[in-house]
């Protein structure tokens, strides 16, 4: 059992990921159709961040299916294409942001961890995807931010009585 | 011949006067000639040429080519070119940015975008795949640009979206405004900014979701193997994506041509607190790369304390640190960043700006410009907040401000007697290498199609460490093959970084686009499809009045020695430069007299109708 771990100290925000991704999955070129997105959010927290499928133990996804095509196979959170009426319930149940969706695909877009050597993996150049058998302080799509525990806080008087919070992540572009 | 893939064959013409934007078919023979980039925005520049028309008027047709290997997972797909009459220069010019935003162009089925014309109102322009609508953006007029970019994308939809966007100095018409995207990309020189402003076009936001055609693609992922394995495996890799080009800082002061107070030396005493490792150790918060690139060279950096606390941006590469840094005397980085930051915000070039403040401050201690000239603004070298105020004066054109806006030749209009200590090339202020002791890199400066930049041809990092003992030929050689193979990756989207820095082979681009196209095409090929795109957007200069007397690089390269470093005393050889000049002409198959290119060599590129014009409308005058 495993899952992709980020890293987004390490991530520069290149969408290599994105495109390996899709020329696994689909032979195409087009990160439209990937199972990872980079989130690059600005000006503040400057942090770019890939977003995938955690693979839960016990998923939301599968439990707002109303088709039950969604199983945890041996750790892997499978959706069933046979099953899958693309009703894109999971997509919004999903806490994480991690099922994606494309007009020419009949069903979401989700990890499926390429039979268990990723190739995202394999190919980040900043190693800023990692497979763990468990995952922690991961980054999380949070309105139109990010959320990410390890952040730390930079504050500024701005003019005024305005204050700006600038957020960062320490050790960041590191490798 | 037929392309099997590389183009949708699609270009979307905008004209904002009329308000419509219709998408029309590239004939086959046009996309293989041309390849992409600036070769197609070359062409395009071409046919719509009007001598004499304002480069600021709606007459001026701008193209946004992003290229057939953008977008793909190959190093460094991400750079998209953007091409027209230059407001700095009234010359042919084209400017290439990062990012992810030509990718973005290209899903939504699109090889290039041209645009003319101009909105009745602030606008900006909205591509959702095949729907295009321009929507009015008074709400955005004076906004920055990095504030624009997000304002945008979460009104659009968020990343799925890409942003182009100009700031005030655009909409202000600054000649040296830049477009900027993804926060820190920048197609930075030339003016391309003040061309979107002058069409009262704020921003462009695309969003595609398309396959990007490719013929083969399994030969395709054979290559790219080849090349992310060789990059990923190369010694300087790690340093690469810790500093980007900020190594370069230390480099050229030890080496020798590092600008330093308005050129005027070529060592700075104070590169050790302005180089790659404070910035490593002090400032970086991040990486930032363009889309497929594993080298990320752009730093994400944070001042944490002291007077420009809470300035934030990604950079600055090496253009930046020296021209905010040595260029203006100034060793202190957190400066740099505010520069870097306020750059961005206001939508200006960082080479130009440093370039031209530097000028000034000269200028003023010279006795060439007045205090009256300068009203109440305190400037000198190293005065951090007399530098940062007078970047909003030129954003916002006001007082000395006002002159600076329009560019070197502005200033000349104004103070003729700037023109001995400006430094700059057919009106583009040079960018971050000292000539004087290089003679191909004067040569590159004087030769470069948009005036003093090195994107056509940066030789002297070869010829300082191994042409000490070259002939002229073997210099003209070398600038001659830079400027044929460095725009081979404008044409196609891609970064030439992979190249130059890490010696990637520039075969194995030939290979990536036969393998796009479906039609097997050699380096050398695209060579020469690169050299008559270099003759042409010379006939395009040579139409709008450029001769042999522009081709010079600034006095100051001839007449002013360096002050400190390795080459002190040393200043170019002028009779060197004459002999090496006409080297020069005869190699390219242009006229040693006037720099024009002969009608032969024209009729060897392919371009027998640019021949004819160009003997019909200079006939006599040539």
């Amino acid at each position: 059992m495993s899952r992709i771990s980020v890293i987004p100290e390490r991530c520069s925000g290149c969408r290599i990921c994105e495109l390996v991704c899709t020329e696994q999955h689909f032979h195409v070129n087009n990160p439209k159709k990937a199972a990872i997105r980079v989130v690059a959010l600005y000006p503040n927290p400057v942090i770019r961040a890939p977003i995938v499928c955690r693979q839960c133990d016990d998923p939301e996804c599968a439990k707002a299916c109303p088709a039950d095509a969604i199983k945890v196979n041996d750790g892997l959170v499978t959706i069933d294409p046979e099953l899958c009426t693309n009703c894109l319930a999971c997509v919004d149940a999903c806490p994480y942001s991690a099922i994606f969706t494309h007009t020419d695909i009949p069903t979401p877009i989700k990890c499926d961890l390429c039979s268990g050597s990723p190739r995202c993996v394999a190919a980040c150049p900043k190693a800023a995807l990692e497979l763990a058998d468990q995952v922690k302080d991961q980054p999380q799509v949070a309105g139109k931010g990010i959320e990410y525990a390890p952040f730390r806080e930079l504050r500024v008087q701005g003019e005024g009585a305005a204050e700006r919070v600038i957020r960062y992540a320490d050790g960041g572009g590191s490798r | 011949m037929k392309p099997r893939g590389g183009y949708f064959k699609k270009i979307l013409n905008v004209d904002l006067s009329r308000g419509t934007a219709k998408r029309a078919d590239v004939s086959d023979e046009f996309a293989l000639k041309y390849v992409g980039g600036r070769g197609w925005g070359a062409r395009i520049t071409w046919d719509n040429l009007r001598p004499g028309m304002d480069p600021l008027s709606p007459g001026n047709l701008i193209t946004i080519a992003p290229g057939p290997l953008n977008g793909l997972l190959v190093p460094a797909s991400g750079k998209t070119s953007f091409c027209c009459i230059s407001p700095a220069t009234g010359l042919y010019a084209d400017s290439n940015m990062g990012g992810s935003f030509g990718t973005e162009m290209r899903m939504a089925g699109l090889d290039a975008l041209s645009i003319r014309g101009r909105a009745a109102k602030l606008s900006y322009l909205w591509i959702d795949d095949d729907r295009v609508e321009v929507r009015q953006a008074e709400q955005l007029k004076g906004t920055n640009a990095t504030e624009t970019e997000r304002t945008l994308k979460d009104e659009l939809g968020g990343e799925d979206v890409r942003v182009a966007t100009i700031g005030p100095a655009g909409e202000n018409g600054v000649v040296f405004a830049t477009v900027n995207s993804d926060w820190g990309r920048n197609a930075g020189r030339a003016g391309m900014g003040a061309v979107l402003g002058s069409k009262n076009l704020k921003a462009i936001a695309i969003r595609g979701t398309h396959d990007l055609p490719v013929y083969d693609m399994e030969s395709l992922m054979e290559v790219s193997k080849r090349a992310f394995d060789y990059l990923m495996h190369h010694t300087s890799m790690r340093i690469w994506q810790r500093q980007g080009l900020m190594t370069v800082v230390e480099y050229a002061n030890t080496v020798g041509f590092l600008p330093t107070r308005n050129f005027a030396d070529a060592h700075f005493d104070g590169a050790g607190k302005i180089n790659g490792d404070v910035m490593e150790s002090t400032y970086k918060i991040g990486d930032s790369a363009c889309f497929a690139c594993p080298m990320c060279c752009g730093n994400i950096c944070l001042v944490k304390s002291g007077r420009w606390k809470g300035t934030a941006c990604e950079g600055p590469e090496y253009e930046t640190a020296a021209m905010f840094g040595p260029n203006l005397g100034v060793d202190d980085f957190s400066f740099i960043l505010k520069a870097n930051e306020l750059c961005d915000a206001l939508g200006i070039d960082t080479i130009s700006t440093g370039n031209l403040i530097a000028m000034v401050i000269e200028a003023r201690e010279k006795g060439l410009l007045t205090k009256e000239d300068l009203g109440d603004l305190q400037i000198g070298w190293g005065n951090q907040e007399g530098i940062v105020r007078l970047m909003e004066m030129i954003a916002r054109r006001e007082g000395i401000g006002a002159h600076m806006s329009r560019g070197s030749k502005g200033m000349f209009a104004k103070w003729p007697a700037l023109q001995r200590i400006a430094v700059q090339v057919k009106g583009l202020e040079q960018s971050a290498y000292d000539s004087r002791a290089s003679m191909c890199m004067a040569l590159a400066y004087g030769t470069c199609d948009i005036g003093a930049h090195h994107n056509r041809a940066w030789p002297i990092s070869k010829e300082l460490q191994m042409g000490k003992d070259w002939g002229l030929q073997e210099k003209v050689d070398l600038v001659s093959y830079h400027q044929a193979v460095r725009p081979v990756f404008d044409m196609l989207g891609v970064c030439r970084l992979p190249w130059i820095e890490l010696s990637i082979d520039e075969n194995l681009y030939a290979e990536m686009y036969s393998a796009v196209v479906g039609i097997r095409f050699t380096l050398g090929d695209l060579l020469e499809k690169s050299k008559a795109i270099y003759d042409l957007t010379r006939a395009i200069s040579v139409k709008l009045g450029v001769r042999r007397a522009d081709d010079y690089p600034p006095p100051r390269t001839f007449k002013d020695p360096i002050v400190s470093g390795p080459f002190a005393g040393k200043a170019a050889d002028p009779k060197e430069y004459e002999a090496i000049l006409e080297m020069y002409y005869q190699r390219r198959g242009w006229d040693p007299k006037t720099g024009i290119p002969k009608r032969e060599t024209l009729i060897s590129d392919g371009l027998p109708d640019v021949a004819d014009d160009l003997q019909r409308t200079l006939g006599a005058k040539s």
